[in-house]
């Protein structure tokens, strides 16, 4: 057998845990995330609302999904930010890029450098208006990209060109 | 071995062949822009001379009426034919291919014009494959797989349709190129090449008198029969595995409404002929919905067995060496055949998926993990086997991936807070769907079945979560990744772990307090993802770990540290 089946994990005993990623993100991806809740779930929850109050026969059907709805939308503006903002961090080494994410679910993600294929910061137009943005480093699997978001917009253009240098080192094909 | 007779006769027509070489050849290492085969256009003047004859011999023969009204179809048939063969001389006319040291490149478009290359490390795969109107014609169309985002459902790199003989070489070309590109004493140029192997060829065929005198490349093929390792053949019975399924319903009712428009068009209207032999009203409802099932199920079973025969004819699955790589190669099919080859260095594992409801016959979809094959394609290039039984699906495998057969190794079942996460989500489910039912039924507005139907998901909802975990299971077998997952299918997927670049660890609130954890491993081959739902928190982290060896080291840390 070419390799061991223990290769590269070290004897991990219980106790052993992940750390977190050593950066936080900017405070200002708060205002960011609640200035998104409110334009997409607040549309939402108002087409639904009018659509009841225009639409006399499907308020009977509408009321619980409505009643959902409102629910999911205090939540997306006034605890999602503040719990996003504590969970997500994010670190760059000369390995890996790792970075955690989510709030309900949460996430944490490792792609290693020696497999990154592309590296974008992109920056939608609320993100613009911020002065944030998102770093995307993008591997050969088409699911397995590490979206950093909340990053200020100079910090994650020198991060990405850092990592571009850093995948320019490696050889192959990446897949 | 079933693929032989096919390839010697190509063979055994050296002219052919050694006109498009020395054709290849002539155009020196670069290589000459080519068209496509020029019977493209003969059988495409038949093809639309076939559509046509529906509509004489309804004239003709059957003396039906010659109005718009009883015609429609035919006209219809007919526009149909002409139209894709136009399309077809459009194509052939602008098309052109050609392979240089580097690529092999195509043009082709009328109104938009393409220009396509592939560089030769970059193809993953040739695939050759015929409908019957080609193979009568000698033709062969040939694909090149190379990479394209599967996903994205980028088109694929095809010539439709060349000889035979030159698809033989394109394939020759396209797969032994690779040695050249790889031998360390820069090999020769594709054009060299050729020359190189027929003069070999030829002092073969000198000391033996006759014999090998005849293809190119044949001293390669030669060769290459004798290393051939068939991995699997047709068994006849397999058919068995084929016969039930749902679509067995959906091809009866094509066949039996296909069949009862034929008839009408020529004037006989089956349902009346069947009345004298079936009393409907005698019957009654369940009566015709028992006898539909019932006959719609034998004819289902039988059109798929046959179309099961007319596809795995001579089914041969067998492992073919070419320069430094292996070709796991299929070839299938009785009227439209079909080659796939597929690039061994490219394969990152194999899945055996086991449907539910076959279960019990121990039934198994066997597909190889691999890059740049297409996951949507209707003719599955990456089914390396037939629909079959579990033990010939996992005898395969192991073949395919060599030691220590991972699909022999027991799985690590998952803890039982797994089944205690489904069988909340089920009920969730279920209430979510009360909910949303209650209101109207309560009002008046909804009948009182639905309130019923909206209960019976509850169970429905438990069933499915019990078998869901029953299926999960994990395990690190030397080099690979194994995972076990499915409600409708159970799929058990076999990957490299060197193929996994990013591991993701994901845990919901619900599953923090249950102690689970979803390990994903992320790979460029197959669904991209693989993932190992619900492992209990402590082992997710050893999974994440040994699935992509050394990854994640440096951010592991010991909390409390040892005395």
């Amino acid at each position: 057998m070419p390799s061991n089946s223990n290769h590269g994990a070290p004897a991990l005993d219980p106790d052993v845990a992940v750390r977190l990623p050593r950066l936080r993100i900017e405070r200002r991806a708060i205002i960011w995330w609640t200035i998104r809740a409110l334009l997409l779930w607040g549309s939402l929850l108002a087409a639904l609302l009018v659509s009841m109050v225009l639409w006399e026969p499907a308020r009977v059907w509408l009321t619980v999904p409505a009643i959902v709805l409102g629910v999911i939308f205090l939540a997306r503006l006034c605890v999602e930010p503040w719990w996003r903002y504590a969970v997500h961090r994010w670190e760059i080494t000369e390995q890996a890029t790792y970075a955690s994410k989510g709030w309900i679910v949460r996430e944490w993600r490792v792609a290693p450098s020696s497999r990154i294929q592309t590296v974008d910061a992109v920056r939608g137009p609320l993100e613009q208006l911020l002065g944030l943005s998102t770093l995307r480093v993008t591997t050969a699997s088409s699911s397995g990209a590490v979206n950093i978001s909340g990053l200020d917009r100079k910090t994650a253009e020198d991060a990405a060109q850092r990592l571009a240098l850093v995948a320019e080192l490696s050889e192959g094909d990446a897949t | 071995m079933t693929g032989a007779p096919e390839r010697s006769g190509a063979l055994e027509r050296p002219g052919a062949l050694e006109r498009a070489a020395q054709s290849l050849e002539a155009a020196g290492p670069d290589g000459e822009w080519r068209g496509l085969s020029v019977r493209v256009i003969w059988v495409d003047f038949v093809r639309s001379l076939v559509s046509l004859m529906p509509a004489v011999l309804a004239i003709g023969v059957f003396e039906v009426e010659a109005s718009l009204e009883s015609l429609w179809p035919f006209a219809l048939l007919a526009a149909w034919g002409v139209i894709g063969a136009v399309a077809d001389i459009i194509r052939w006319i602008f098309t052109r291919y050609r392979v240089t040291e580097n690529e092999i490149e195509r043009r082709t478009g009328f109104l938009v014009r393409r220009h396509r290359s592939v560089r030769h490390d970059r193809i993953r795969s040739v695939d050759t494959h015929a409908k019957l109107r080609h193979r009568i014609a000698g033709l062969r169309v040939v694909t090149v797989g190379a990479g394209q985002q599967t996903n994205t459902g980028e088109a694929a790199f095809v010539l439709d349709a060349l000889t035979r003989a030159d698809a033989e070489l394109l394939r020759e070309l396209l797969l032994q190129e690779r040695r050249d590109a790889w031998e360390p004493t820069g090999g020769p140029r594709d054009g060299d090449r050729i020359f190189q192997s027929e003069s070999e060829s030829e002092s073969e065929s000198a000391s033996e008198s006759e014999g090998a005198s005849s293809g190119v490349p044949a001293g390669a093929q030669e060769r290459q029969r004798e290393d051939i390792e068939v991995l699997a053949g047709l068994r006849p019975w397999w058919v068995v595995y084929h016969l039930f399924s749902i679509w067995a319903y959906l091809l009866a009712a094509g066949l039996l409404w296909g069949a009862y428009w034929l008839a009408a068009t020529f004037g006989v209207d089956l349902l009346d002929l069947s009345s004298r032999f079936v009393d409907w009203n005698e019957l009654g409802w369940g009566g015709v919905v028992v006898l539909g099932l019932l006959v719609g199920g034998v004819v289902g079973a039988l059109g798929m067995g046959v179309n099961f025969f007319t596809a795995y004819w001579r089914f041969e699955l067998a492992r073919v060496p070419s320069a430094k790589t292996t070709f796991l190669r299929t070839r299938r099919g009785l009227f439209s055949t079909r080659e796939v080859n597929r690039d061994e260095a490219r394969i990152r594992g194999v899945s055996i998926g086991e449907p539910l409801l076959w279960r019990w016959m121990k039934m198994a979809d066997t597909t190889v993990i691999t890059t740049g094959l297409g996951l949507w394609d209707m003719e599955e290039p990456t089914a390396i086997l037939p629909r079959g039984p579990r033990g010939i699906a996992r005898d395969v495998a192991a073949r395919v991936l060599g030691e220590p057969r991972p699909f022999t190794m027991p799985v690590e079942r998952h803890p039982r807070a797994a089944l205690r996460r489904r069988l909340w989500w089920a009920t969730a489910l279920a209430a979510g769907v009360l909910s949303c039912v209650a209101l109207p039924v309560a009002s008046g507005t909804a009948p009182m079945w639905l309130l019923w139907a909206a209960l019976g998901v509850w169970p429905l909802g438990l069933a499915g979560a019990v078998i869901a975990y029953r299926a999960l299971g994990h395990a690190i077998v030397g080099d690979y990744l194994m995972v076990r997952a499915g409600l409708m299918s159970r799929t058990t997927s076999v990957l490299r772990r060197d193929a996994v670049s990013t591991i993701a660890v994901r845990q919901s609130i619900l599953q923090k307090r249950l102690g689970l954890s979803t390990v994903s491993a992320m790979t460029a081959a197959g669904w991209s993802v693989y993932e190992a739902p619900d492992v209990a928190s402590s082992e997710a982290l050893r999974l994440a770990a040994q699935a992509a060896p050394g990854l994640i080291d440096e951010f592991l840390e010991t909390s409390s540290p040892e005395i």
